[in-house]
């Protein structure tokens, strides 16, 4: 990493700012949302009602909002930064990059926001229609995708430094993984034949989504910004190494076990669990890593909010991994499949995992790319420290009303013939097991007021450091 | 090239090591799943396969335009494809000119089914002499059988009396009494008269009913010139006349139906799973049966299948089962909350045309449509997975998931 120092390499960051700066409004745009879906959905429910309006509709708005138009755009905004630097040349393309983002934005704004005028295609995290009007939609998307790939490989090809840091896998693989993950979710699954063949195409695509797209690049970010925010080289490479290439050979086999129980084989199933346990490894090798960059360092928690970010992304990193694996265990998975811990696990992993690694990484950059210190640095505690309450507030009662319900549908299991199971439904019928989760919910909507307000009090804060004049001068250094 | 001659071997090292464990991995996972199991890509009985592929095709569902809600059901009937039978019951009987008595079907014999076009009709000409003596036999045995009738305060019985008759056509439009038509399934007990073609036979054959022939008049409404069911009205001469009536068939509506069920995100509140756990087959269940596991076998005739990931609202792959009736799903559709108290579910007035918000205007055809199509497609849930005698509601499970639970197996 010292190397970046000796060379003096003019970056064109234009596609960094044109991706980021436009997604910190989506971000803003999505929990607004999802604030809304959770109190029009859960708390109120149905008090807007109507065609366009209901939880249905709306929802796959809120979940392409957050998924598509903030954490893959920031993500890949992020990659457009540390991939020249860990390259020492610019970007391969500038014009390439500046074209693949000018069909990106309209296309998922485009798509996104046509859901809940009857777009959905049906497939989840695929919502996305193939056609609105005369524009193909999702092709033109995957053209622009592909683009992006190849601007970024050509720039890894032709880099500078020969050595090829941790962040670099991550990016390489990442950028192929997408492409093959998104033909086999968005194309292939039409030539297959109908039924649980697509489902299972389907669940290949939705883990992949995560594990392929948002983990490698949220870990490539983590892995690049940590280091630079601390001014300290990551603990150790070989690790980082055993934890790469265990999440290339374990990822891709786990997606069925989002249907266990379900009506697929039982041995695709059992692989999917054995591989979903072997995830320990480069889960913890990565955990260990990041927090092992700090050993000794620790004062610097406390100075910077971009590294507490990434590290208490890190912890919830942690939380999502060990839940992830044991969920997929048929015992824990009879109690927590289908419920609210399954809202509450999405949430830990996208938002206060790999959000929390790309606020980290803006901290990082902001600075950089327009050469003026974070405009407040009192807010950017605030937004730490909201943040992580927020969270909390949020995921800890999704996970703990998703368990009770999952144990309350356990429940009509006690006996053993099929009238004391009926007996058992009767007494509690489903519709009761909802209405019960009606306290959790209500903290859940509190926990993301908290985290939408933080997340208010970062935008502006972000703006204004673009584009106000700063309150002091930035202390120079050579990057 | 300049990468060409730049890339050198870390970078495609990491490139083909990736490339190898994700290609290992979707081999396996992906594409051999459905060459080694079967059951990914067969069906689950032979009445799955007829009723999606030829009885689902062959049933229109339409109404006047009158705006009441009056749907009429109309089975498409084509020579040498469609099977019909003429069945007698306790309440009637069937006449027939002599060379189409053997397609009778008297009360107790095995069903005869025939690929001719044979319609009923209410008796003419010759035997429309007959009707008297026939309603004067069965009143006969009636008293014979139950000689002190009178002071055990009973009535002797009326019966309906029809006659088969040959209308010479190669395809006919025919609707019975009930909406199940196109659903009687002959599995057992069952011969073909003078079939015109082979049929393969295998599990069971589909048949329509005692089929009369739908004939409309054209009536003038409000809205505009619409048409009505009338006995003495003019024949339906092809598909395309049935389809300017609005007439969709099922299978229009069940494909429609699911993609109203993928945009109005059903999906992210129900699971369409009923798992191979005890709460499942529990909460799914009849009264007297538990609901089999779902297999994989029932989803193939599915564009997009929505097995679920989240139940916000309860699982709804049995639902044709558990609720049948069009009124309950109809109230349920457009009130949840008062139809089923507790429920968070949205209210999908927009369904129905008479919706004061909605963006579809009642039109000539099918009333409701969006509410017909996802009431067809919910009623696919369940009760496709054998024939209706063979069903799992009536103890019959291949599975056996009642000894399975209460652990006998």
């Amino acid at each position: 990493m010292n190397q970046t120092q000796k060379i003096n390499v003019v970056y064109d960051d234009t596609a960094v700012k044109w991706l980021i700066y436009p997604s910190l409004v989506f971000l803003l745009v999505g929990m607004l949302l999802g604030l809304f879906v959770s109190i029009n959905g859960f708390l109120l429910p149905d008090y807007f009602s109507g065609e366009y309006i209901h939880f249905g509709r709306v929802r796959p708005v809120h979940v392409g909002t957050v998924t598509l138009l903030w954490l893959l755009s920031v993500d890949v905004g992020l990659l457009y930064y540390l991939v020249p630097r860990l390259c020492g040349v610019s970007i391969w393309s500038p014009t390439l990059a500046k074209i693949s983002i000018i069909l990106w934005w309209p296309l998922l704004i485009l798509g996104n926001f046509s859901y809940p005028f009857g777009t959905n295609w049906g497939w989840e995290y695929a919502e996305l229609p193939p056609w609105i009007f005369f524009i193909p939609l999702k092709i033109l998307f995957v053209v622009s995708w592909v683009l992006t790939a190849f601007n970024l490989l050509a720039t890894v090809a032709t880099r500078r430094y020969e050595k090829l840091y941790v962040s670099l896998w991550y990016a390489i693989g990442t950028l192929i993984w997408t492409t093959i993950t998104i033909y086999i979710g968005w194309f292939h699954i039409n030539f297959l034949p109908g039924g649980i063949s697509r489902v299972n195409a389907s669940f290949f695509y939705i883990h992949n989504l995560v594990g392929l797209i948002y983990t490698p690049m949220g870990l490539a970010t983590a892995y690049y910004f940590l280091p630079k925010l601390a001014n300290v080289p990551i603990y150790s490479h070989k690790l980082s190494m055993v934890g790469f290439w265990a999440l290339a050979f374990t990822y891709a086999w786990i997606g069925a076990h989002h249907i266990i129980h379900g009506p697929v084989s039982q041995w695709l199933q059992t692989t999917s669990i054995v591989f979903s346990i072997w995830l320990f490894i480069p889960v913890w090798s990565v955990v260990a890593n990041l927090f092992g960059t700090l050993k000794g360092n620790w004062k610097k928690y406390l100075e910077s909010p971009g590294i507490r970010f990434i590290l208490m992304g890190n912890v919830f990193y942690l939380l999502t991994c060990i839940q992830g694996p044991l969920m997929a265990l048929r015992n824990v998975n009879e109690i927590t499949s289908k419920t609210d811990w399954i809202i509450g696990h999405s949430h830990i992993s996208l938002y206060a995992t790999f959000s929390f690694f790309a606020f980290g990484g803006i901290y990082y950059l902001i600075p950089k790319i327009t050469k003026r210190p974070i405009w407040s640095n009192e807010l950017s505690d605030w937004h730490f420290s909201l943040n992580l309450l927020g969270s909390l507030f949020f995921i800890l009662p999704l996970w703990i009303g998703g368990f009770l319900q999952g144990l309350d549908w356990a429940n009509w299991a006690n006996g053993r013939t099929y009238a004391e199971y009926l007996q058992n439904i009767s007494v509690l019928p489903f519709v009761e097991t909802v209405t019960r989760m009606y306290p959790w919910w209500l903290l859940r909507s509190i926990g993301g007021t908290i985290v939408l307000i933080a997340n208010c009090l970062f935008v502006v804060n972000i703006f204004n450091t673009i584009l106000l004049q700063p309150k002091d001068k930035l202390v120079e250094d050579p990057i | 090239m300049k990468i060409a001659e730049k890339a050198e071997h870390s970078f495609v090292g990491t490139l083909l090591g990736v490339l190898i464990f994700f290609t290992l991995a979707i081999g396996v996972t992906v594409v051999s799943p459905r060459l080694v199991d079967p059951t990914w890509t067969e069906a689950t009985s032979s009445y799955q396969v007829q009723i999606y592929e030829f009885g689902d095709p062959h049933f229109f569902i339409s109404n006047s335009v009158t705006g009441s809600y009056d749907l009429q059901f109309v089975a498409w009937m084509e020579e040498g494809k469609t099977l019909s039978a003429f069945v007698e019951t306790e309440r009637s009987r069937i006449l027939a000119p002599a060379e189409l008595k053997p397609f009778i079907t008297h009360v107790g014999e095995s069903i005869k089914l025939t690929d001719r076009i044979l319609l009923l009709r209410a008796p003419t000409g010759d035997l429309k002499k007959e009707v008297a003596s026939v309603q004067d036999k069965v009143r006969d045995e009636f008293i014979t059988k139950f000689p002190n009738w009178k002071e055990r305060a009973m009535t002797p019985p009326t019966v309906d009396v029809f006659e088969i008759y040959d209308p010479k056509l190669k395809e006919a439009f025919a609707t019975s009494a009930n909406e199940a038509s196109l659903e009687d399934f002959a599995d057992h007990h069952f011969e073909i008269i003078e079939p015109l073609k082979k049929h393969e036979e295998i599990g069971g054959l589909l048949y329509v009913k005692n089929p009369t022939e739908y004939r409309v008049r054209e009536v003038e409404t409000p809205v505009g010139k619409g048409f009505r069911y009338s006995p003495n009205g003019k024949s339906i001469g092809s598909l395309e006349e049935l389809k300017k009536l609005g007439f969709w068939s099922r299978q229009e509506l069940i494909s429609l139906g699911e993609k109203i069920y993928a945009h109005e995100g059903c999906w992210y509140c129900h699971t369409d799973q009923t798992r191979t756990l005890v709460q499942d087959v529990v909460l799914n269940g009849s009264d007297s049966y538990p609901a089999p596991p779902s297999s994989a076998s029932e989803y193939i005739y599915q564009e997009v299948t929505f097995p679920g990931t989240r139940r916000i609202g309860p699982d709804l792959s049995r639902t044709g089962v558990k609720r049948p009736s069009r009124d309950w799903h109809r109230s349920h559709f457009w009130a949840p909350k008062t139809a089923s108290p507790g429920s968070i579910m949205p209210s999908f007035q927009h369904f129905f045309d008479n919706d004061p918000r909605g963006s579809q205007a009642a039109k000539p055809g099918v009333p409701n449509l969006r509410f017909e199509a996802i009431y067809q497609y919910l009623m696919t849930k369940g009760t496709r997975l054998t024939a209706p005698s063979e069903a799992w509601w009536l103890g019959k499970d291949p599975v056996q998931t009642k000894a399975i639970i209460e652990g006998e197996r």
